[in-house]
């Protein structure tokens, strides 16, 4: 598998440009992940008291969890769609 | 009560199961890919590897004693998966080009191939791996006891460790694949992987409904106390332990192994970005219910570690308890397996290879099968690791919480983060840098962490860990330099990681790098630029083809080595027979064995038996391309400067020109005024005395007149002249041009000034042209010209007896007069000035005219497509010459006419 010498520019381009996208989205999401969990934002959350039976900072944690999951889970779709997987090296044609 | 019987036929049945799912997808891939394989779910599945009996048990030990702690074990690699895949993307890119077998493999080849630092990161790795490995015959030890019975620990645990060896030799060791996949294995794996989760999650289920009666009820009772921990929860160990486990998700040489090395597509990256996580969640959900449940249901005194197989045996769940025990022990085979098989390459790759080639090697020819040992040494590791790790059991007496235990391994594989992180994104990193960094990281990990948790056992004494080597308190392991009031783990962590990063940093500022290392520097940091290093044909080689064929078939295997040669051969054009040795043949030569024993080995055989090194044109451009951006940048700017330079010599060269033009047009200036001077004066005061003067007599006023007269004429002359000067000059006159005979122009001027030349007994002679030669001229002009010439030889002519000889020569498409005569001619300054405005001689009489006559006369010439020069003759004499251009178009009219 190599990349057709026939692509025009454009569209050699676009996959790079969604890409550089979604490589700012998910670096925003680690942002926001780490500042979420981390300290002092997470010790905001170490309130006692339980929501349907569930102490609050154990939800909290799980909450933003799963919130992160389902943004690398949006994420990951542009990437696969826009995805320019090389040739790996094996198939490469040899040049000389 | 589980019957010992039941629980090793179980176990037996299911590691036979796991063998079966290994060998058949092993087998089915040979034939061709198998499609559900290459699914990203089995690649995530895999990564879940990180799981391990320390998740399964330890998780709800921690979650028991520290409440909400545990999650940042998982918080770590959720964190990477979720918003830093691009990272373990680029890893997965470098370790494709570059055939990368293990995090060894990978920082030793990005620092220029180096063996020492393999070597390093092996050692480091085997120490670190040790502790994580005698966690899990730990863990499986407690839980077969539980269930079997107050069975001896040890001799349980040697018998784990030892069935745990057989099965990974038997695993892993089957060949050695080039590309060191291993698909059943990884199949396996994926298999474990969701026996543990759904074995973790029927626990958890049958704890909060079964056991407590629903959610509400397990959280109940608990304080506040039991989910923060003992202090503040989201405080610096928390941020540790989440920096920790996100480091050895990129770190572990297993998670390297399962992450980067066993990966088939890039993209299935883009699926575990998500899926991990949300496995890491699934397992971590039902921990703190089961902890909780645990505290309150079973005695007080139960080992919390095993509340996921003491909670179902309690209530009389036989079935789930035994579940449990084989999600348990699943997770722990799991790890075992690839982290024996990740550590056991490093070793053989490493450290047996290097040693062995040394020996084995005869000259320039590798003896023996390399195969066989490389095999034979896998396997030697293999049982090497889980012995060290039962050896660590032991001495650590298997009696610390499982999760210190893992925790140790943690800090250890963090060593590699500096130099991991360094050379995939910085270009100036080097290997003195990353040695140092290493060297000094593991050592302070060592004293301050890893030792001192044998409790004085080993090496360490109890003494030196409360009071510091002699008694020096500033020494002592756990609070180095004074730092008392820090977490032991976060203290090691500050120290080990934090020193190595420092002196990584420092040593690789200060030092340089050899051309190999900044070669490799630069393909990994610009991996998804670069083509993979092929190297271009650039030197003949003197190894023969046979010899590297030999040897690729003693590492890669008979039928992989002739694969590779007939695709090489193919690549060159060759119909039949074997590549010519070109440094594209050995560079993909020595990525191919790489992909067997390491980029470091590979090199330093290859390079042996090539007796070279093997850097290509592509790579060595890589580098220069840098330095010539330099180059080229410098390159422009000098250029541009220059053509400033230029721009500025030409405006100083117009502006000097401007300024002799103003001077020129001064001094012209001055000396018309000075010409028209001489005889204003005159007519002004002749003209004053007839006006005041009355006692003017007539003869007087009459020859007053005349006077004034003459002069005004003068005046007119010279105006006359000085226009026609400016005119010709600026080109502004338009000559009629028509053929001219020369004869007849010469003679009509010799009769214009004959009354002249008679005067003066002026002796002519004329040697004319032959007949009919014709210029192209301006009759009128060119008369004036001869003229002015001709009368000048006469009035500047001081011999007595006055001379002038007129040549005249036809020559090709020139016509010259020469003007010869004997007056003394000009000297060479002379010439120089002569054609110059109010130029006279300094010979002959005075007031001869303006001095305009030989300016106007060669601005004639020069107007009609000729000139008037000055000439000197072999004797010195000098002469006027006229030039012309001959007419020859007559000339030819008139040979037709002959004809």
């Amino acid at each position: 598998m190599t990349l057709g010498t026939d692509q025009s520019a454009a569209d050699r381009l676009a996959p790079q440009r969604s890409n550089r996208k979604a490589l700012d989205r998910s670096l925003a999401l680690l942002l926001v992940g780490t500042v979420a969990l981390m300290p002092p934002i997470a010790g905001i959350f170490l309130i006692n008291g339980t929501i349907l039976g569930i102490p609050f900072t154990l939800l909290y944690v799980l909450a933003v969890w799963a919130l992160l999951v389902i943004g690398a889970a949006a994420l990951s779709r542009t990437l696969r769609d826009s995805d320019e997987t090389l040739p790996a090296a094996e198939d490469q044609p040899p040049k000389g | 009560m589980l019957s010992v019987d039941i629980l090793l036929a179980v176990c037996l049945g299911y590691v036979a199961l796991l063998f079966i799912i290994a060998f058949i997808v092993d087998r089915r891939t040979r034939q061709g890919p198998l499609r559900w394989l290459h699914s990203p779910v089995i690649y995530t599945l895999s990564i879940s590897v990180y799981c391990t009996s320390w998740t399964f048990y330890g998780a709800v030990g921690s979650a028991a004693r520290n409440g909400l702690e545990f999650v940042a074990i998982y918080l770590g690699p959720t964190l990477v998966f979720v918003g830093w895949w691009w990272l373990l993307r680029k890893l997965v890119r470098i370790a494709k080009v570059h055939r990368t077998t293990s995090i060894a493999d990978l920082i030793s080849s990005r620092y220029g191939k180096s063996p020492s630092l393999a070597v390093l990161v092996t050692v480091i790795a085997v120490i670190a791996t040790t502790p994580y490995i005698a966690l899990q015959l730990q863990s499986v030890t407690r839980s077969y006891q539980v269930i079997a019975g107050e069975a001896d620990g040890i001799t349980t645990a040697f018998w784990v460790a030892a069935g745990m060896a057989l099965f990974t030799i038997l695993f892993g060791t089957r060949n050695v694949d080039a590309d060191e996949r291993h698909h059943g294995v990884v199949a396996a794996i994926a298999f474990e992987a969701i026996v543990k989760l759904l074995a973790l999650i029927a626990v958890g289920v049958f704890a909060v409904w079964g056991v407590a009666g629903g959610l509400g009820n397990v959280f109940a009772d608990v304080p506040a106390e039991a989910i923060r921990g003992a202090g503040d929860i989201f405080g610096p160990r928390w941020v540790t332990l989440t920096f920790l486990s996100a480091t050895a998700i990129i770190c572990l040489p297993r998670q390297f192994q399962v992450t980067v090395v066993e990966n088939i597509e890039e993209r299935h990256l883009g699926t575990a970005s998500w899926l991990f996580p949300l496995y890491l969640l699934g397992i971590s959900l039902f921990i703190m219910p089961i902890a909780f449940v645990g505290l309150k249901v079973l005695p007080a005194g139960s080992n919390p570690d095993l509340f996921v197989l003491t909670l179902p045996l309690a209530e009389q769940q036989n079935e789930l308890a035994l579940f449990a025990f084989l999600g348990g022990f699943s997770s722990a085979t799991s790890m075992v397996i690839v982290a024996a098989i990740a550590v056991s390459t490093m070793v053989s790759n490493h450290i047996v290879m290097p040693v062995a080639l040394r020996f084995l090697a005869v000259g320039r020819t590798v003896g023996s099968d390399v195969r066989g040992l490389l095999l034979t040494s896998r396997r030697i590791s293999i049982a090497a690791i889980l012995g060290l790790g039962f050896l660590y059991f032991r001495l650590s007496g298997g009696s610390d919480a499982l999760a210190a235990i893992g925790l140790i391994a943690f800090v250890g594989v963090a060593q590699f983060l500096p130099s991991l992180l360094g050379g995939i994104f910085w270009r100036g990193a080097n290997r003195a840098g990353a040695l140092t960094g290493l060297i000094c990281g593991t050592l302070l990990w060592a004293y301050t962490l890893f030792l001192p948790s044998f409790g004085g056992d080993f090496i360490l004494s109890a003494a030196v860990l409360a009071d510091g080597p002699w008694g020096i308190a500033a020494l002592r392991p756990q609070s180095l330099l004074g730092l008392t009031e820090m977490d032991p783990l976060v203290h090691a962590v500050v120290w080990s990681v934090g020193f190595n990063a420092l002196t990584f940093i420092a040593i690789s500022s200060l030092t340089g790098a050899d051309a190999l290392e900044r070669l490799q520097g630069a393909l990994f940091v610009n991996v998804y630029r670069s083509t993979g290093g092929e190297a271009q044909a650039i030197t003949e080689h003197s190894v023969d083809t046979e010899d590297l064929y030999v040897l690729a078939q003693r590492i890669l295997g008979r039928d992989h080595a002739r694969r590779l040669f007939e695709e090489m051969a193919q690549a060159q054009d060759a119909t039949h027979g074997m590549p010519r040795v070109t440094d594209q043949v050995i560079a993909r030569l020595e990525r191919e064995l790489a992909g067997s024993i390491g980029a470091a080995s590979a090199h330093a055989v290859v390079t042996r038996i090539t007796g070279n090194q093997t850097v290509g044109m592509t790579e060595l451009i890589d580098i220069a391309s840098e330095t010539q951006e330099l180059i080229e940048t410098s390159r422009q700017l000098s250029q541009k400067s220059a053509e400033l330079e230029r721009a500025a010599q030409q405006l100083r060269e117009v502006n000097e020109r401007l300024r002799t033009l103003d001077a020129q047009k001064d001094e012209f200036l001055s000396q018309v005024s000075h010409e028209l001077r001489t005889p204003m004066t005159s007519v002004r005061s002749f003209s004053e005395i007839l006006l005041s003067d009355q006692d003017v007599t007539d003869t007087e006023r009459a020859q007053f007149v005349s006077i004034i007269h003459d002069e005004s004429l003068r005046l007119t002359r010279l105006l006359d002249e000085i226009l026609n000067i400016s005119r010709l000059e600026a080109g502004t006159v338009d000559l009629l041009i028509l053929p001219v005979d020369v004869n007849s122009a010469v003679t009509g001027a010799l009769n214009s000034i004959a009354g002249m030349t008679r005067n003066r007994k002026v002796e002519i002679s004329f040697e004319g042209a032959e007949d009919g030669v014709q210029v192209l001229a301006n009759d009128d002009r060119l008369r004036q010209a001869l003229i002015n010439v001709l009368s000048n030889a006469v009035k500047y002519n001081g011999s007595r007896l006055p001379r002038i000889d007129i040549r005249t020569h036809a020559t090709g498409a020139h016509v010259s007069i020469d003007i010869i005569d004997n007056g003394g001619g000009v000297t060479r300054e002379e010439a120089a000035t002569v054609f110059d405005k109010f130029t006279r001689g300094n010979r002959g009489d005075a007031d001869q005219g303006a001095g305009l006559g030989l300016t106007i006369s060669r601005a004639i010439m020069q107007a009609m497509g000729g000139d008037l020069t000055v000439e000197f003759a072999s004797d010195g004499s000098s002469f006027f010459r006229l030039k012309l251009v001959r007419d020859n178009s007559l000339v030819v009219q008139q040979a037709t006419g002959d004809d």
